[in-house]
């Protein structure tokens, strides 16, 4: 991170409403997206509008009739949904939101502010579409769309990680990250793409996964685990790959293949699917081409999102599964909550309709009888967190856990703003936590649960030209872990999100807060007593990062 | 004149203006699709049985149609969202409340609320029995007189308070547009103009009222005939008035109506219980792959469907075939 310096001023600046209309011109290093270059936009399997061009910033390119095309985009989104058209009318400026936007408070820029952002547009809204804004111009806040209003829009539209903690504040739930969204999707439209997204949207259009694994390499990479696993509890275990007739299919991000800390998550999943294939029966499948549970194309736009999810339902139907359980990811969640069911139609094969008629995991594997998921799932959608899966089988005492083998870490966990906020998944995972560790502290009330603050890298802002933008939005989290880490000794923050996992490392680093990050599934994995395999608890001699579970006497002195 | 203007043909075409505008926003709203169910979530999922829900939870992460509305209602009567308001300190990690808008946006909305109330009383004959009990019970009926009404000041004290905020507070300053200091303005001389009709410059309200039970029946020719006989202070308070109505469908003070449509708040986070279906894609086939055009030209992406995916790295997928779909640690 040399490109970070030491201090960081953050400068307050509260202009006029009319400089706030006008379109800024300079554009701070380190907040400022590249733009997607043909190769990302262009290609076979994901073709843009206008892709075929190489722009910069600097000189945009545009297509002769952009602004047509700009305004015609921005009708049919106003028609093609409520939501876009609602919070264009409605918005009373209170400000309630304002400061609630990590981005806002990291920069200080003006514009940062959830209202003023959607502010962008809605004055370009007033201009062309609202009577008020055709008499009045300026004077009813509108303002012509020019070419520096749309560099404008580019670089604030991608300020924001959708995070949606300005929705929950706001007294008419006005989600600036929807409007965000639609927004991305028409700058699309005349061909200004985000690079760092489209990469991995490229990328898992052709390959099925945002890092570009080719079946093989995914092959080589969970088998790379299992040796890991061997050497570190020396047992023999095994997973499935493409395995028709499975009864689950698992779908996880695939940053969880090869990344660290993502990495010890994925020996927690295959610690646990082993032991419930071996003691119960249950088997459970990965896919090369269902590979990836995160979705960048939900960073971009609905047809994006779509492109990429449709894949899964699919492979659940080609391989016949009864359900799908999801990993540790948070924007997937988003995705796999709220969209996925509603851009495709649900998988309709034998086994699925036959186990959403009675959802008892006792069904497929008699032993776990009496774990029920109609209570608020069903066939019309198919999908379980895994650490709802966890808590079902700790509180049916379905798995053998062994707290203290988690006593070197003194937890505390991140809820991820798209499982927060868009999904409401936030007592499971404390619910695991507290089972399977004896340590655990919560940060501040109103830093977690529905109002935890994001990590300031989603939405397609963890690219690397975005680091100012990155560390300062991370402050307030970053805040809040130092608290616990004072107050409680913290050493480890744990997150069941890709993106977290990548972006705390060095915003930890940059806070200059000395702890560890991680999931909730390594510390699953750590305590999961491999029954099924004859092991003891006190057998286990390393954790999942192949550390010593205990200290051994005497070095601590040294 | 001034009466035939302002106190018959102004506000003809006010209501004219403000019921056909609003019936238009509304229905526009009501019409335009919802692609996606998108609640914000501000509390436990209903889950696995064992997962305990609180009773905030019931309502800010609705399940049930219930819960749903009793959220609604939370929004509309308690500014529920507001109440959770806090404010970002740089320097500390405690957090101080910051509930003021909360209480200013109450204090004005309930006021407004029960000034609305009371006025029926010019509209309504005989006048409802609770019109006069909420009145006398406001105004502790017999303590000043005449009477005074605690709504009809306190909806000016929330209308400066609000304003203050506007002006004083930098982030609202630069926030606020001239529209917003407008609809602040616009209702502070309505609310002035009214209190001082009632202390100050009395007007017939007797000659009031038949002027406005005259315009509801259409009865013309008697609404001119009682408007003539108007002090003109009324029709300072009454031409405000009417001008708010013919404003209110074209500003953000639609965000009465809007706040019933929004859909991150009156859908129920039931997602993966019921699916929610996007009227204008079926999600059979991806929009991508179906193509979109844009300036005439239509841009199609490849479905990588499973069959393309196999012919494309059929080698590898062979292997996994070949190993049975199961991958064991290599033997070293
Ligand atoms: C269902 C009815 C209504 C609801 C739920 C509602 C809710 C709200 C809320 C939550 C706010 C933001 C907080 C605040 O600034 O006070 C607000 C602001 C405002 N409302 Fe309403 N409102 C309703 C009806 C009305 C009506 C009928 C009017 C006026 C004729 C009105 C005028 C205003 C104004 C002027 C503001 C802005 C205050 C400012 O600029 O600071 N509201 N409303
Ligand atoms: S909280 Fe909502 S209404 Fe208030 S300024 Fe923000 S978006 Fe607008
Ligand atoms: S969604 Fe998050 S990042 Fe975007 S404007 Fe709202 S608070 Fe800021």
């Amino acid at each position: 991170m040399e490109e970070m310096p030491e201090k960081i001023e953050i400068r307050q600046k509260f202009p006029s409403w009319r400089e706030m209309l006008k379109p800024v011109k300079e554009f701070e290093e380190g907040r400022l997206s590249y733009i997607s270059l043909p190769k990302q936009v262009d290609s076979e399997f994901f073709k843009m509008p206008f892709g075929d061009v190489e722009r910069d910033f600097d000189d945009l390119k545009l297509p002769e009739n952009w602004k047509e095309i700009f305004l015609d985009a921005l009708k049919e989104t106003l028609e093609k949904n409520r939501s876009f058209k609602l919070f264009m009318d409605i918005c009373v400026r209170c400000g309630a939101c304002a400061d609630k936007c990590h981005y806002y408070i990291g920069t200080g820029d003006p514009k940062n502010m959830p209202v003023a952002r959607a502010e962008l547009l809605r004055s370009i809204y007033r201009r062309y579409f609202t009577p008020a804004g055709k008499l009045f111009g300026e004077w009813a806040g509108a303002r012509e769309l020019t070419e520096d209003v749309l560099k404008e829009l580019y670089y604030y539209f991608n300020q924001c990680s959708l995070c949606r903690r300005c929705s929950l504040f706001c007294p008419y739930g006005i989600d600036t990250a929807e409007i965000v969204w639609w927004v991305r999707r028409i700058l699309s439209r005349i061909g200004l793409n985000q690079r760092f997204m489209t990469i991995s949207i490229e990328a898992s259009s052709r390959t099925g996964n945002h890092l570009g694994l080719l079946p093989g390499g995914m092959y080589g990479a969970i088998q790379q685990g299992l040796e890991e696993l061997k050497d570190y509890t020396g047992l023999d275990l095994h997973t499935y790959i493409n395995k028709k007739g499975a009864d689950v299919l698992f779908v996880a991000p695939s940053a969880d293949y090869f990344a660290t800390p993502h990495w010890y998550v994925m020996l927690g999943y295959l610690l646990l699917f082993n032991e419930l294939e071996e003691k119960y029966g249950l088997t459970i499948t990965w896919s090369t081409y269902a590979s990836e549970g995160g979705n960048f194309g939900t960073f971009h736009s609905y047809e994006a999102a779509q492109l990429l999810n449709s894949k899964i339902y699919k492979e659940a139907e080609r391989l016949g599964v009864s359900f799908i359980i999801g990993g540790e990811c948070g924007h997937m969640w988003r995705d796999k909550h709220q969209f996925i069911n509603t851009m495709n139609q649900p998988p309709k094969h034998e086994e699925w309709k036959k186990f959403w008629e009675n959802p008892d995991l006792g069904e497929l594997a008699e032993g776990l009888r009496g774990i029920r998921f109609d209570n608020y799932a069903s066939g019309e959608h198919g999908w379980i967190h895994i650490l709802e899966f966890v808590a079902a089988l700790l509180e049916h005492k379905k798995i053998t856990v062994d707290k203290s083998r988690n006593d070197k870490w003194i937890a505390t966990y991140h809820d991820p703003c798209n499982v927060a906020r868009g999904m409401g998944l936030i007592e499971e995972p404390r619910y695991v936590l507290r089972n399977v560790m004896n340590h655990f502290y919560d940060m501040p009330e109103h830093t977690i649960k529905d109002k935890t603050y994001c990590c300031g890298a989603g939405g397609g802002m963890l690219a690397d030209e975005l680091m100012d933008l990155r560390m300062r939005g991370v402050m307030p989290r970053m805040m809040a872990v130092r608290h616990v880490y004072r107050k409680y000794g913290v050493n480890i923050l744990l997150t069941p999100c890709a993106i977290d996992k990548a972006q705390f490392p060095p915003a930890l680093e940059y806070w200059k807060i000395p702890i560890e990050v991680g999931g909730p599934m390594e510390m699953v994995g750590n305590a999961l007593v491999m029954t099924a395999f004859g092991e003891k608890p006190e057998d286990r001699q390393f954790d999942l990062r192949g550390e010593p579970l205990r200290e051994e006497e005497g070095e601590e002195g040294e | 004149m001034i009466g035939v203007i302002f106190g018959v043909i102004v506000p003809y075409i006010a209501v004219a203006i403000f019921v056909v505008g609003v019936v238009y926003r509304i229905v526009n709203w009501a019409n335009s699709p919802v692609p996606l169910k998108i609640p914000t979530t501000g509390g436990q999922q209903k889950s696995l049985p064992f997962i305990k829900r609180t009773v905030y939870d019931h309502f800010d992460s609705p399940y049930t149609w219930w819960e749903t509305a009793g959220r609604m209602l939370l929004e509309i009567f308690l500014f529920r969202s507001l109440l959770k308001n806090t404010r970002y300190y740089l320097d500390r990690v405690s957090q101080k409340d910051a509930r003021w808008l909360w209480l200013f946006g109450i204090l004005f909305h309930y006021s407004l609320l029960l000034v609305l109330i009371r006025h029926s009383r010019f509209f309504l004959d005989p006048v409802p029995s609770f019109v006069e009990q909420l009145s006398d019970i406001e105004s502790f009926k017999g303590v000043f007189i005449p009477s005074v009404y605690i709504s009809g000041l306190a909806i000016v004290v929330a209308l400066f308070l609000l304003w203050f905020r506007r002006i004083f507070l930098s982030r609202e300053r630069t926030l606020s547009l001239p529209s917003d200091h407008f609809a602040l303005i616009l209702l502070l001389a309505i609310t002035i103009s009214g209190n001082l009709m009632r202390y100050f410059f009395k007007a017939d309200l007797f000659a009031v009222k038949e002027l406005l039970m005259s315009l509801m029946s259409f009865n013309i020719s008697h609404a001119v005939e009682v408007a003539e006989t108007i002090e003109p202070i009324f029709y300072v308070h009454f031409a405000l008035a009417s001008f708010l109505l013919a404003y209110f469908p074209f500003s953000k003070l639609m965000h009465a109506g809007g706040v019933l449509f929004s859909p991150t708040r009156n859908m129920p986070n039931d997602n993966r219980a019921r699916r929610h279906v996007n009227p204008w894609d079926p999600g059979d086939v991806p929009l991508l792959a179906k193509g979109i055009t844009v300036a005439g030209r239509t841009y199609k992406s490849k479905k990588l469907d499973w069959d393309t995916y196999y012919e494309m790295y059929k080698d590898q997928l062979q292997e996994i075939e070949e190993a049975d779909y199961k991958i064991v640690p290599e033997e070293l």
